[in-house]
């Protein structure tokens, strides 16, 4: 009897605890274009879920919570109950991370539901009958994914340029053949194939939609996240000599980061402390300091706590603590968010008057029309058909007006776009034509 | 290949962010630890100060209360230093800031405001007339001792406190896991709390357990009288036994002998602790301990910082 008692309870446990949501799981996969055979392995399976749910964060979140449980019951049945406060203890953690594998699922399920286009009303049965509820659904042809995981990762196969441009001594040459990431045991890549050479005292405009590579590429060109890519500075390899050459390259970030509570003068003094050479003597530190001040228009306010300046101030001193070191390449992500057209227009004046000076400016920016007259060329990132940000162009302002047959760059930005995002979905034939030029131009 | 240009190294940074963060002291309200400090030192010796390093059980639990706001303003100090600008160290770190330095810089003020705080909960305990130990161990100081154990506890459970900031991505969930943490060193003390034999070693991960043996051992805890089974059998005075009361007449009995000092110090007899023993080996014991565990969890938040590039944005 006791035999019979204990087959009932493991074979009922196999049935309803694993097999049937394994099986609903691979009726679901197969919809979803994932390999059915993943659903019968344990653990696997729920993350599984969340891509198909397109939560793939939260399936991960399972998968470890999942892995956190079974250790801590397989733990706490290795120790028995020979010391109970402590296996009581394991109990109370298992119990816990159980109720934040339930709160996944229903994360889980409920996104499953909106990607077939289903009432939020099926979350609760599928949380309680997981795997009749899959077979459900797995079977009737009614419920189809709006999404397959095939869609969201297919390999691109948008024409490449594939080659090198030749490195200019007076300016950026970026050769970057890929820059990827291995995201949870799979590839990812973030860019692919870009190449230019941006001449000194150019004022480049960074244009993208959103997922396009925007940073990735700041990023990979100032050295701060390595690509497979060779990027030179005038003669200096910048990969190879990246801890010399973090001082040539300025970077400003979206966010105005500073201490609040320091002085506007102290603030940018630090600055000069840790960016200028050791060998610069401290009154000519000062120096620099007041020039720099006067040039950004702060002198008045150098005794203000930084918390006290305005949005345009803020910003002007966060440009200021990158220029202090004189940099020849001057990065700026969206330095206008938050500002008014007006206060923004000088602000890109006043890059406009660094890049006279023979820098090379490379600005983020999502308002570019109004200010479009101060750049002299403009780089378009896109996202192609693998979701892999790619070069659509690179060249004079003027010329990509005629690239795209728009007007603005707004209306270049819409026609790139995915049809997903509100644009016109043409990225991968931009990405193609630009390809063909840039072969034209190099023969 | 450009010429090799010397940058601000790891001394001169350390100095730009020490001053950096004394600035802070006074412009964003750091320097409130100091009185919360003193105020919670003054709440304590109110609550538990009376016996302390009078009797067994008055000292084990004032050693108690003293770990814990030592615990106390050690979590309070640097649980959000690092977490509220994590950003901007991401920033200054991409443009050439030292890791080591930044948080050396921490360690350095970290150090300044326990040692402050230490002075400040003495100089309290003084002034409330609470008893102190008088006999030094390892220096020849007893007040220095019992300073550099207030001091050590201090800044361990800062360091702790640093760590958490350090991987905590917001001040919310710094201040989230703070009381978790706060829970498990009072729990685990070992002492004060009667735990199962089996979770005795992991008491050892606390700085609580450090803190109170040596400020006991720093007290002679083992030479002191026991009086909770005195004050128990007094509350059974009344206590009718065939129309007697025997338990008052005993008490009467001893008290009229003189013996009541004798029975208390036979009882402390029996509950004796090694590790409370009177002993500069204990006492440089626990120093060591919460030395280590503050080097440690330095080096576990160097590790956690220089991994802040990898921050989402």
């Amino acid at each position: 009897m006791e035999h019979f008692d204990f087959f009932l309870t493991t074979g009922f446990q196999v049935v309803f605890g694993y097999l049937l949501p394994a099986i609903g799981s691979a009726l679901i996969f197969y919809k979803c274009g994932i390999k059915r055979r993943w659903a019968f392995v344990p653990f696997i399976r729920e993350y599984l879920l969340g891509v198909c749910a397109d939560k793939e964060r939260e399936g991960r979140v399972y998968l470890g919570l999942a892995v956190a449980a079974a250790v801590m019951s397989g733990i706490a049945d290795l120790m028995g109950q020979k010391v109970y406060a402590i296996w009581a203890l394991l109990q109370v953690v298992c119990l816990s991370i159980r109720i934040a594998q339930l709160l996944y699922s229903v994360r889980i399920f409920t996104a499953l539901v909106k990607v077939f286009g289903k009432s939020k009303k099926w979350v609760l049965p599928m949380v309680l009958f997981e795997g009749a509820v899959l077979i459900y659904w797995g079977l009737s042809p009614q419920y189809v994914p709006r999404k397959k995981v095939t869609d969201r990762e297919i390999e691109a196969e948008t024409k490449l340029l594939g080659a090198d441009v030749q490195s200019i001594l007076d300016g950026l040459t970026v050769n970057i053949n890929e820059r990827s990431v291995i995201d949870f045991f799979r590839k990812k890549v973030l860019l692919k194939d870009i190449h230019m050479c941006i001449p000194k005292g150019h004022m480049v405009l960074l244009l993208g939609g959103s997922g396009a590579g925007k940073t990735t590429y700041l990023n990979a060109v100032t050295g701060y996240e390595k690509a497979d890519a060779r990027i030179t500075l005038g003669e200096d390899d910048v990969y190879f000599d990246y801890d010399k050459m973090m001082y040539d390259i300025g970077f400003v970030p979206q966010q105005d980061l500073m201490r609040g509570n320091d002085t506007v003068a102290l603030t940018l003094s630090d600055a000069a402390m840790l960016r200028l050479p050791s060998s610069v003597s401290m009154a000519e530190r000062k120096k620099r300091v007041a020039e720099v001040l006067e040039q950004f228009g702060l002198t008045t306010v150098k005794d203000n706590l930084v918390e006290k300046l305005s949005g345009g101030q803020r910003k002007r001193l966060s440009i200021a603590m990158e220029f202090i070191s004189d940099p020849t390449l001057f990065i700026l992500d969206e330095p206008d968010s938050g500002l008014d057209g007006v206060v923004a227009r000088s602000l890109f004046e006043k890059l406009r008057s660094i890049a006279d000076e023979g820098k090379i400016v490379v600005v983020i920016t999502h308002t570019p029309d109004r200010v479009i007259d101060l750049f002299d060329d403009v780089i378009v990132l896109a996202k192609d058909a693998g979701r892999t940000g790619r070069l659509a162009w690179y060249g004079p302002v003027e010329k990509a007006y005629e690239f795209f047959g728009k007007n603005s760059m707004e209306e270049i930005l819409l026609s790139i776009n995915q049809k997903d995002e509100g644009g016109e979905g043409r990225a991968d034939e931009f990405i193609e034509k630009y390809a063909d030029y840039m072969r034209a131009e190099m023969g | 290949m450009k010429k090799k240009i010397r940058r601000r190294g790891r001394f001169s940074q350390t100095i730009i962010y020490l001053g950096k963060l004394f600035r802070m002291f006074l412009f964003q309200n750091d320097w409130k630890v100091l009185p919360m400090s003193a105020v919670i030192a003054g709440l304590v010796c109110f609550a538990v100060g009376g016996n302390l390093y009078k009797t067994m059980e008055g000292t084990l639990m004032g050693s108690f209360a003293i770990s814990c706001i030592c615990v106390w303003n050690g979590f309070f100090n640097s649980i959000q230093s690092i977490c509220r600008e994590r950003a901007i160290v991401k920033r200054e770190h991409r443009s050439g800031l030292h890791i080591s330095s930044y948080v050396l810089a921490h360690m350095i003020y970290q150090a300044t405001l326990c040692i402050a705080q230490a002075v400040i909960t003495i100089s309290v305990c003084d002034a409330m007339k609470v008893k102190l130990p008088n006999e030094p161990l390892v220096t020849p100081y007893p007040i220095l001792d019992f300073g550099i154990t207030l001091f050590l506890i201090t800044y361990a459970a800062d360091m702790l406190a640093l760590l958490i900031s350090s991987f905590a991505k917001t001040t919310t969930a710094a201040m989230t896991i703070m009381p978790f943490m706060l829970i498990v060193q009072l729990l685990f003390s070992g002492a004060f709390f009667n735990l199962p034999e089996q979770a005795m070693p992991l008491t050892n991960l606390t700085v609580t357990k450090f803190g109170l043996t040596s400020l006991c051992a720093q007290g002679d805890y083992n030479s002191l009288p026991m009086v909770s089974i005195w004050n128990s059998a007094v509350k059974l005075k009344g206590v009718d036994v065939g129309g007697e009361k025997p338990i008052q007449e005993a008490l009467k009995a001893i008290e009229e002998n003189g013996s009541r000092e004798e029975i208390l110090m036979r009882t402390a007899e029996y509950n004796q602790n090694p590790a409370y023993a009177f002993d500069p080996d204990v006492v440089v014991g626990c120093w060591m301990a919460l030395i280590l565990w503050s080097i440690a969890y330095i080096i576990v938040t160097i590790i956690m910082l220089e991994n802040i590039d990898k921050d989402k944005r």
